[in-house]
C-alpha cells in the first residue's frame, strides 16, 4: 500500500513537473529581454570579473553570439534581426575579442556580419585591432582591405590594407597583384569579383560562402552589362540610353537576371543598378 | 627533514582519502568530456579554444581542491582540537606547519598531474578528429601553462596556512582566502583600471587608488602565473619571464609559510 502511494505521489509530482515547466516556459518568453537596450559590461570590467578565466570567457561570448545570430535564421518577422540585436552581437564580439584578442574566430565571424548588419564601420575598426595582435595573419588585413573597396569605395585605405596582408608570411601572392589591380579605379566589378573569389575560397562557413556565391553571380551579371554598354559607347560614340538600347543593338541577348529578384538597369550617369534590395546600391 | 617528511605524508595521504577530491576530479572528468562538444561549435580555432577549456578545467578544479580539501587538512586539526594531540609531541609548531605545508604542497602536485593527463588527453584526442583546425597550436607550452598554474594553487594554500594559523574556524579561513584570490587575481587588472579610469568611464576617488596599490602590493599578484593565452595562440614567452615568475611565486609561498609558523608559534590554544 505504501509502495504504490509512493508511486502515485512520483507519477503525481513528474506531471506536475513537466505542466509547471510548460507554463512557465511560455511565460518566460513573454518576460520583457531588455529590447533595445544592447548593453555589455565594459572590457576592463570584464578582465576583472573573469579572474583566471578571460580565454574561456570569450570563448563562451563567442559562442553566445553565433548561437544568438543563428537563432534569428528561424524568425518569420522581417527584418530578420533588429539594429539593436546587431549592436549587441557586435559588442559581445568585441568584448569576446577584448578578453582574448588573438582569438580569430570573433573576427571571422564579426566580419560575416558586415552585409547584414551594415555595420562595416564599426567591425572594420574591430578587424583592423586584431590585425595589431594577430600579426602573422593575413586574412584579417585582408577583410579590412575588402571593406574598404567594398563598403566604402575608399581605394587607396583598400590598397594599404592589401599590401599590409601581402607582406604575412601566409599572405597568397594574389593579394598583391589585387593591391597593384586596385589602382584601376574603372575595373570596379572585376576587382570586387577577384576580392569575392578570394573571400569565398578562404571561407568555411557553408552560409557565408552561399552569401558570397550570389554576390559573385550578381557581379558576373553587372559586368556583363557593364562591357555591353563599353562595346556600345565605342560602337555608337554614346551612352547607352537605357538597359534595352544594349538588347537593340546586339550588344546583350537579354537582360542578365539579378539573382536577389531585381532588374538590372543604366541610371542617368550610365552606371549598372538593381531595383533589388541589395546593400549593393552604391556600386560606382 | 626526518620529522617534517612523516607529516607531509600524512597530510598527503590524509589529502587523498578525502571523498571530496573524487567529486572535483568527476567534475573535471565531465568539463574535459564536454570540451569535445563545445569544440565542434567552433568554425576555425578549435585547438585554442580546446586548450582554453582544458587548461581552465585543470585550474578551476585545482582551486576547488585548495578551498575544499586543502583548508580542511590544516584546519581540520585546529576544528577538532586533534591539534593537541600533535603539539604534545616533540615536534615544534613551525616544524608542524612547515610538515603540513609541504604535505599539501605534494598533494596539489599529485592532483595536479592527475588532471594535466586527463587535459592532455583531451586535447590529443580533439586534435585527432579536427586535425586542421590546430593552427598555432605547442605542446611544450600548454605543458609549461599546466606546470605553471601549479604555483599560484601552491602559494593560495600558503596563504590558507597563514590565514589558519591565527583564525578560530576553517570558515573564516575559507571566506580569507578566496577573499585573498579574487584581490591577488584582480589587483594588476584593478590597478590598470584606476591608472586609466577613462577606460570603463569610472572617476575613482583618490582614497580608492591608494587602497587598491596597497592591495596590488601586499597581496599575491596571481596574474603573473597565468599563461593560457600564451599557451593558447602560442605567442612567445621569454625563459627569463618564466624564471623570474617562478621565484616571486617560491618566494611569496616561502614569505606566507615563515609567516604563519610564526603566528602559529604564538598562538594560545585554550
Amino acid at each position: 500500500m505504501r509502495r504504490l502511494l509512493v508511486i502515485a505521489v512520483l507519477i503525481f509530482l513528474t506531471t506536475v513537473h513537466v505542466f509547471s515547466l510548460g507554463k512557465v516556459t511560455e511565460g518566460f518568453k513573454l518576460l520583457p529581454t531588455g529590447e533595445d537596450s544592447a548593453f555589455m559590461i565594459p572590457a576592463p570590467i570584464l578582465k576583472i570579473v573573469t579572474l583566471d578565466f578571460h580565454g574561456i570567457a570569450s570563448d563562451y561570448l563567442f559562442l553566445n553570439s553565433i548561437v544568438f545570430e543563428g537563432s534569428t535564421y528561424v524568425r518569420t518577422e522581417r527584418p530578420r534581426v533588429k539594429p539593436w540585436e546587431w549592436n549587441w552581437l557586435f559588442r559581445s564580439l568585441d568584448a569576446s575579442t577584448s578578453l582574448d584578442p588573438y582569438f580569430f574566430d570573433p573576427y571571422y565571424f564579426a566580419n560575416g556580419l558586415t552585409w547584414d548588419s551594415l555595420m562595416v564601420e564599426e567591425i572594420n575598426h574591430l578587424l583592423e585591432q586584431g590585425s595589431k595582435y594577430r600579426d602573422w595573419d593575413s586574412l584579417l588585413p585582408f577583410y579590412v582591405g575588402f571593406n574598404y573597396f567594398y563598403f566604402f569605395q575608399d581605394n587607396l585605405n583598400a590598397r594599404k590594407w592589401l599590401l599590409e596582408a601581402s607582406r604575412k608570411p601566409d599572405a597568397p601572392s594574389l593579394y598583391a597583384s589585387l593591391a597593384v589591380k586596385l589602382s584601376y579605379e574603372k575595373k570596379y566589378t572585376e576587382n570586387a569579383i577577384s576580392f569575392l573569389e578570394e573571400l569565398s575560397r578562404r571561407t568555411e562557413d557553408e552560409a557565408l560562402k552561399k552569401k558570397y556565391k550570389d554576390r559573385l553571380i550578381f557581379l558576373h551579371q553587372v559586368l556583363k552589362v557593364e562591357n555591353a554598354a563599353e562595346a556600345y559607347k565605342k560602337t555608337f560614340d554614346n551612352k547607352p540610353a537605357d538597359i534595352q538600347a544594349l538588347i537593340r543593338a546586339g550588344m546583350l541577348h537579354e537582360i542578365p537576371v539579378d539573382p536577389y529578384g531585381g532588374q538590372l538597369y543604366l541610371d542617368f550617369g550610365g552606371k549598372v543598378k538593381s531595383t533589388s534590395d541589395l546593400h549593393l546600391e552604391s556600386l560606382p | 627533514m626526518t620529522t617534517l617528511w612523516p607529516i607531509a605524508l600524512i597530510t598527503f595521504k590524509e589529502g587523498i582519502r578525502n571523498r571530496a577530491i573524487y567529486g572535483i576530479f568527476l567534475m573535471a572528468l565531465m568539463l574535459l568530456i564536454a570540451n569535445f562538444l563545445l569544440c565542434s561549435m567552433i568554425p576555425r580555432e578549435v585547438g585554442k579554444v580546446a586548450v582554453d577549456i582544458a587548461l581552465s578545467t585543470v585550474y578551476f578544479s585545482g582551486l576547488l581542491l585548495v578551498f575544499f580539501v586543502g583548508i580542511n587538512l590544516m584546519a581540520k586539526d585546529l576544528d577538532r582540537k586533534t591539534i593537541y594531540m600533535v603539539i604534545s609531541r616533540p615536534i615544534s609548531r613551525p616544524q608542524y606547519i612547515v610538515g603540513k605545508f609541504f604535505g599539501m604542497a605534494l598533494l596539489i602536485i599529485a592532483a595536479m598531474v592527475f588532471l594535466s593527463i586527463f587535459a592532455i588527453l583531451s586535447i590529443f584526442l580533439i586534435k585527432l578528429s579536427y586535425p586542421g583546425y590546430f593552427p598555432r597550436f605547442s605542446w611544450p607550452m600548454v605543458l609549461l601553462a599546466l606546470a605553471l598554474s601549479t604555483l599560484p594553487l601552491i602559494l593560495l594554500s600558503a596563504l590558507s596556512f597563514l590565514f589558519a594559523s591565527f583564525t578560530s574556524s576553517s570558515f573564516i579561513t575559507l571566506v580569507l582566502t578566496m577573499i585573498a584570490y579574487i584581490i591577488g587575481r584582480s589587483s594588476y587588472d584593478v590597478k590598470a583600471l584606476v591608472e586609466s579610469p577613462e577606460a570603463a568611464g569610472i572617476h575613482p576617488s583618490p582614497v580608492t587608488v591608494k587602497l587598491v596599490h596597497v592591495a596590488y602590493y601586499l597581496f599575491p599578484n596571481l596574474s603573473v602565473f597565468d599563461i593560457k593565452t600564451q599557451a593558447a595562440h602560442n605567442l612567445p614567452l621569454a625563459p627569463s619571464y618564466i624564471l623570474w615568475a617562478v621565484l616571486y611565486g617560491v618566494v611569496y609561498t616561502s614569505l606566507a609559510v615563515a609567516c604563519a609558523a610564526v603566528f602559529f608559534r604564538r598562538r594560545e590554544f585554550p
